[in-house]
């Protein structure tokens, strides 16, 4: 989930050469939200900052249920900028979009 | 102005004449008890509401006051013909005996401009006009009161039979009507006296006062009479004319004074202007000289186009048909420095405002630079202000931008060369294609690092100079657009810049508005300033309120002490030019 379609492209590529299976693709919170209940996926990557809602309130939306999936927050910014609010979101950990890849996301899983 | 005085002098004549004619009425009557006494009240009344009614005339004849009050004169000896022996011309008498007093009415209630207030007063007026002569018709209808009945008065030409029950009834009716007509016009007086300022207070008083003790007297006169208390209404209507009498004196008493103390209060006023221009508080002084409180004094930024409070706030002078305030100019030497606003019956003695306003020319000058530093200073905290907010502004923007492309850019780039690393030895012709991509993101991450740090600061422009600048801005631009001049030396850097942003917002401007085919740049030395002007054929009618750009680009001219100004006429094109000091 994020708002620029060339990261998402190149996350997708990248993922499904590494194995993952992508399901879906959201451009902003409210469709994410409605994507991840749709499609019920087990692993949401998901922008820090979107244009109309913040990433972290997203992150908090979609987990605290028993089923929910598991959220890994991206950004392009510094990972000690976003880090106090990954663990106030409920998400499971964070990775800077340009080290992106399926090792990284193995670990936090 | 002659022929005005001609006028007054014709009537005055005829007052003269008509004040004669009476008197030899009166002395050729059978049954005028007092004869010399009722000639010399009689004229003496005539004679002061016409003198006096005269010179305010004369004083403003724009006013319509002076001619009304004239008119109470010739009307109140209308009253005399009842001296007649003829019962028609006594008849005629009797019914125009009251006229006088709805002149009078008419005459206060039009008090101080001579003009009615509101068009229903007017109607009012007619109506008393009407009752004033109606109001005698059950007496010679129906025969007099026993009471009032004259020794040796001729009979009534309009009587039909001696009816007591329908003369009390008919004289009961106009009485109450006529108590009801003289309440309203109290009413309307203390009304507007409780609207009135303290200024308009002092030149309603002396007519007001008496008119309403004069129209109380009458309105408890006709009460009593229709009660039948004849004593009362006679000591009353007794009282009621000695008020009437002293009305053009109290007038002319109030006129005097407030002229004595004015013009007192004026002279004081010149000579410690003279002695000691621009010290103390101007405007308190010019208060107690006009002996107006409200009074303000604001002051003309020729350079603003605009008029300003002593604290350099923007304010607006009162309009034209504004009720309560007016303003006059003050010039020195024949230039605008400033406007004293004023309670509007100044208007009244606009000589005394002259030789006010014309005293106080260098002292208004003096405060006025002040008053022009406080407003410069107040529109530098403001213009500081915005160019404080549009700095941090800009970083958003700056942060916002970085973040959305060359960001963007490279860390899909990351991806893309970890994707061809994993590829190089199983998918070499998938790598190469990876790597290709890879570079061409990175190609449009470097244009767009280029474009961001051209908002920041063109690198041309300090490495080449303005000309190279706008040069490469002209290049750039969809439209043709031509570089007319260009000064021949460098301009001061701070200038430069200022130069190049604004070419640069106003040729933005251009394309997306204006419609236009081609524009032209000019940047000249002209008197000492740097002239920039960019000029398009567009569509004009460009709005300068419309968005931030052009807003911003006035603070940056201004912060350089330079101003602006947006030339765009709707379908003849858009001239935006700066001049700034060199």
């Amino acid at each position: 989930m994020d708002d620029h379609p060339s990261f998402r492209a190149t996350a997708r590529v990248l993922l499904e050469a590494e194995g993952f299976d992508v399901v879906g693709e959201a451009a902003d919170g409210a469709s994410a939200l409605t994507e991840a209940g749709r499609l019920q996926p087990e692993v949401v990557l998901l922008d820090v900052q979107l244009p109309h809602i913040d990433g972290c309130d997203v992150a908090a939306l979609l987990t605290g249920n028993d089923n929910s999936p598991v959220v890994i927050l991206v950004s392009s910014r510094a990972s000690s900028d976003c880090s106090p609010l990954v663990t106030r979101s409920g998400a499971r950990g964070f990775v800077p979009k340009a080290e992106l890849s399926g090792d990284r996301l193995q670990e936090l899983l | 102005m002659i022929g005005l005085r001609r006028a007054l002098w014709a009537v005055a004549f005829a007052a003269v004449i008509a004040g004669a004619a009476a008197s030899a009425l009166v002395i050729s009557s059978d049954h005028v008890p007092q004869k010399g006494a009722a000639i010399s009240i009689g004229l003496l009344i005539t004679w002061s509401f016409i003198g006096t009614g005269l010179y305010a005339w004369w004083r403003r004849p724009s006013n319509r006051f002076g001619s009304l009050m004239t008119l109470v004169g010739f009307t109140f000896l209308l009253g005399v013909l009842t001296s007649s022996d003829d019962p028609v011309v006594f008849t005629a008498g009797v019914l125009l005996s009251s006229i006088y007093f709805v002149v009078f009415a008419h005459m206060v209630l039009a008090y101080p401009d001579g003009r009615l207030e509101r068009p229903w007063h007017k109607g009012l007026i007619v109506f008393g006009y009407a009752l004033a002569v109606l109001g005698p018709l059950p007496q010679l209808l129906w025969g007099f009161n026993p009471n009032m009945k004259c020794d040796g008065c001729p009979e009534s030409a309009l009587l039909i039979e001696n009816d007591a029950t329908m003369r009390d009834v008919g004289n009961a009716i106009t009485s109450v009507i006529g108590v009801a007509v003289v309440a309203i016009v109290l009413v309307i007086l203390l009304r507007r006296w409780r609207a009135a300022t303290a200024p308009q207070r002092r030149a309603l008083a002396p007519v007001l006062w008496s008119g309403v003790a004069m129209l109380f007297l009458l309105a408890t006169a006709l009460g009593s009479d229709a009660a039948g208390v004849q004593r009362l209404t006679d000591v009353l209507g007794t009282l009621g004319l000695v008020v009437f009498a002293s009305v053009p004196w109290v007038f002319l008493i109030g006129l005097v004074r407030s002229r004595v103390v004015r013009a007192g209060a004026v002279s004081e006023l010149l000579q410690r202007l003279g002695e000691a221009p621009g010290t103390g508080d101007l405007r308190c002084r010019l208060a107690d000289a006009l002996g107006d409180r409200s009074l303000q004094l604001v002051f003309w930024l020729d350079d603003k186009e605009r008029w300003v409070d002593s604290e350099g706030h923007t304010v607006a002078l009162p309009q034209d048909g504004d009720p309560a305030r007016a303003s006059t100019a003050v010039e020195l030497e024949g230039r605008r420095v400033g406007a004293i606003v004023h309670d509007i019956t100044l208007r009244e003695d606009p000589e005394m405002l002259r030789s006010v306003a014309a005293a106080a020319g260098l002292a208004v000058e003096n405060e006025r630079l002040h008053a022009q530093l406080r407003a410069r200073v107040e529109e530098l905290r403001t213009s500081r202000a915005r160019i404080v907010e549009a700095g941090t502004q800009e970083r958003r923007r700056l942060e916002r931008n970085l973040h959305d492309g060359a960001q963007q850019r490279l860390v899909a780039l990351s991806l893309t060369m970890r994707l061809a690393q994993g590829k190089v030895h199983k998918d070499p012709a998938r790598a190469d294609e990876l790597l290709s991509a890879a570079q061409e993101e990175l190609k449009l991450a470097l244009a767009e690092l280029r474009e961001l740090a051209r908002g920041i600061h063109p690198a041309i422009l300090s490495d080449r100079g303005l000309g190279a600048a706008l040069e490469a801005l002209a290049g750039r631009a969809p439209i043709e657009v031509h570089l007319t001049e260009l000064p021949a030396d460098p301009l001061p850097e701070a200038i430069e810049a200022a130069a190049y942003f604004m070419v640069a917002e106003a040729l933005t401007n251009v394309v997306k508005y204006a419609h236009a085919s081609q524009a032209t740049v000019r940047v000249s030395r002209y008197n000492g300033h740097a002239v920039v002007e960019v000029a398009d054929d567009g569509i004009g009618g460009a709005d300068p309120g419309r968005g931030s750009g052009l807003r911003g680009l006035a603070d940056r001219v201004s912060a350089l002490d330079g101003s602006m100004l947006l030339d765009s006429p709707a379908g003849a094109g858009t001239r935006l030019r700066a001049e700034i000091p060199v």
